[in-house]
């Protein structure tokens, strides 16, 4: 047991699985003599040497299609991008290769392979260092959507997704890597893909969330009970494919759903569960499903990011909105 | 005095080394003139000039190594610079970020994994229902479903407000007026400062006419009669304006008495419809105020009104006018009498009749042979 921080939980399952496992290598811009723009990779060049370990050049659709040319051939490459915004150059290995190669070979190949990067705004970073845009990945067949909230859940389900047999978005809150500390035993658990995380145990509203917004959507959450207001808070965590069974278990027992996701609002990942909530929930819903997100522009610099991220107190206000109804 | 301090050339580099300087001390320089020639990790850069001013110091030579934030070049500026323009702690950004950290301790708590089943039955309801249910006051729990899957729907609501009690306030409670009663107590109170009500009472002899008979279809035709005879009481008026109107088309207002307060429906074109015609419309709106459907649009236009109290009691009443109208007919309970018929005293049948008009605009002759034409409808013409 030692306390950490979620980024060091991130270098912490890397290192835990590339000792157990001599297939997984861990390749990026920067991440082998420099360990990381974040340091999520500190160390691992000298544990694991530079075989394992591979700087690469600034060229992230050569790293996705060289990931997948190992992953073919049995290797579980485990590829950075510095930032969401300079993954987009590797979206065409990603989409066209990556996420349909099983598909397409029949079940033959796959593409074992987790592609890293923080996102998310609130580190007073550019805007192409800022952005949400997990429903690009999300609305991609054969891709699995990653996102943890805490170091506990950075650790295991990291190692579930290197375990994973297919491709998985690995997306790392960067607003959260330093922000606070957990205990987080190495013991080379993890948790599992595909199911939400129920946070707190509410009666009268679901709160649906994941990433840097569970700590907004907490905040809310303790403020809210102490108006008399008791919400449920669920991280996703993996938002592709979605645990609808959870999300709308939730919601049957409270009868009211917000969405709260930092990516803007039009087609993000909340649209999806709303409409999933109304095809599937509707009859036990007691007000219309809302959602508090980003805004519909390019995440603002520093000064006005604090008012593009939703805050505590407009999730605060979804909720009343919603309480309004009997 | 201004000490430049250097920046970060890159993305999180430490240091950078001088290749050559492009100015010297005491040279005056502008804003964005190259200053000097930087080599990094990365790249070889030029350092543009911050502020306009004299080079009063350069904090190193050709070849030294700078630290990323030591001083590196002091001016002799008026140039405010950003840390004071922009306060002590400006909100800057820059290229790699800044990650909050702190010394929290993250609680997890209690975390379940994936779905956990409700512990009770919840209620499955139909949106319409729930809406239905709150707007009536119906508590969900007391309601049987009939839909699929144990689903309420807005009729097993319905089936609850029909079997509901009149009254379900509870006595002895200051209770604060809402909606259509809170509306009457305003607007009855605000109209009876202007209007001069005079009411006029008078019986029908129904003696002759069917005892199965539609008495408040009876009626709306026989309103009808009533003002192509005088079309003085199917009007409206504008006291202020001191304007009148009066109307070929008959919209008749219908008071309909219910738990919920007064609704006043309006029959458009009382003159156009057929007998079987009015019953549907009448039953449509009653079913309509019962089920709170009824639409604003569905209660207004009325050019007269007609209260038939008497389906509940009393004989004479003095109805209220609703302006803009100038008048209401209001109907009492009807009752076997003692005619005296030729000599004869025989055992008849009468309706009460009182007609409510506005004095400012209806003469008393106009009211008189209004209900007199009435009246002669409601005698002859069945």
């Amino acid at each position: 047991m030692a306390e950490m921080t979620l980024v060091e939980a991130v270098n912490q399952a890397l290192v835990y699985e590339m000792q157990v496992d001599p297939d997984v290598i861990v390749m990026g811009e920067d991440v082998a003599k420099n360990g990381g723009v974040f340091r999520a990779t500190v160390g691992l060049l000298d544990k694991f040497g530079p075989l394992r370990v591979l700087d690469t050049p600034l060229a992230e659709s050569m790293i996705a299609g060289l990931a997948i040319g190992m992953s073919m051939r049995g290797l579980k490459p485990v590829a950075e991008f510095q930032f969401m915004g300079f993954s987009y150059p590797a979206l065409d290995q990603i989409i066209n290769h990556a996420s349909r190669m099983r598909n397409r070979t029949r079940g033959r190949f796959s593409c074992p392979i987790v592609f890293r990067t923080p996102f998310g705004a609130g580190i007073h970073a550019p805007e192409h260092h800022s952005e949400s845009t997990e429903a690009y990945f999300a609305h991609t067949p054969g891709l699995r959507v990653v996102i943890p909230s805490s170091p506990v859940r950075a650790y295991g389900l990291l190692l579930a997704s290197i375990r994973d047999p297919d491709p998985v978005v690995f997306l790392e809150p960067s607003r959260l890597y330093r922000f606070a500390k957990q205990e987080v035993t190495n013991d080379g658990k993890a948790l599992p893909l595909d199911v939400c995380f129920t946070l707190r145990v509410g009666e009268d509203v679901t709160l649906v969330t994941w990433g840097a917004m569970v700590k907004e959507t907490l905040a809310a959450a303790n403020s809210l009970s102490q108006q008399g207001v008791s919400a449920e808070v669920i991280d996703v965590a993996t938002i592709k494919p979605l645990d609808m069974e959870t999300i709308l278990a939730s919601v049957e027992k409270t009868g009211r759903c917000l969405v709260v996701h930092e990516a803007p609002l039009t087609c993000g990942v909340g649209a999806e569960i709303i409409a999933q909530v109304a095809e599937k929930g509707l009859f036990s819903l007691k007000a219309p499903p809302g959602r508090v997100a980003g805004f519909d522009t390019v995440v603002p610099y520093a000064r006005l990011e604090k008012y593009y991220i939703p805050s505590e107190k407009r999730i605060i206000d979804g909720v009343h909105r919603l309480m309004e109804f009997a | 005095m201004k000490i430049f301090n250097l920046p970060d050339l890159g993305e999180g580099l430490a240091e950078a080394e001088i290749r050559e300087w492009y100015v010297k001390i005491g040279d005056e320089v502008h804003v964005d003139q190259p200053l000097v020639s930087m080599e990094t990790a990365k790249a070889v850069v030029d350092v543009p000039s911050p502020y306009a001013g004299k080079i009063v110091e350069l904090h190193g030579k050709v070849n030294d190594i700078i630290q990323t934030g030591a001083p590196f070049i002091t001016f002799e500026t008026s140039d405010v610079p950003d840390t004071e323009r922009l306060g002590k702690n400006p909100d800057k950004g820059s290229v790699v970020g800044k990650l909050e950290t702190s010394e929290k301790k993250w609680d997890d708590g209690n975390v379940i994994i994936g779905a956990s089943k409700p512990k009770s039955q919840t209620i499955k309801a139909m949106p319409a229902a729930r809406v239905l249910a709150q707007q009536m006051k119906v508590d969900l729990s007391q309601v049987t479903p009939t839909g699929p899957q144990g689903l309420i729907t807005p009729d097993d609501v319905k089936k609850v407000i029909d079997h509901k009690p009149q009254s379900t306030k509870l006595m002895g409670q200051t209770e604060t007026l809402h909606g259509v009663r809170r509306a009457m107590a305003l607007t009855m109170a605000q109209l009876h400062r202007a209007i001069v009500p005079v009411t006029i009472i008078e019986d029908a002899d129904i003696t002759d006419l069917p005892p199965d008979m539609d008495m408040t279809v009876q009626l709306l035709k026989a309103m009808v009669a009533a003002v192509k005879a005088e079309p003085a009481l199917n009007a409206w008026f504008d006291g202020n304006a001191l304007e009148r109107k009066l109307f070929d088309e008959v919209h008749i207002g219908l008071a309909a008495d219910t738990k919920e307060g007064l609704f006043v429906p309006v029959i458009k074109h009382v003159e156009q419809q057929s007998q079987e015609a009015l019953r549907q419309i009448i039953d449509t709106y009653k079913n309509a105020v019962r089920t709170r459907s009824i639409t604003p649009a569905d209660m207004q236009g009325a050019t007269i009104t007609l209260s038939n109290f008497g389906m509940i009691t009393g004989r004479y009443a003095t109805p209220i006018i609703v302006p803009p109208t100038v008048a209401i007919l209001g109907c009492g309970r009807s009752r076997e009498v003692a005619i005296p018929r030729n000599g004869q005293i025989v055992i008849g049948r009468m309706v009460p009749l009182s007609l409510t008009f506005d004095h400012r605009v209806v003469t008393g002759g106009e009211a008189t042979r209004f209900l007199g034409a009435l009246i002669k409808y409601l005698q002859e013409n069945n």
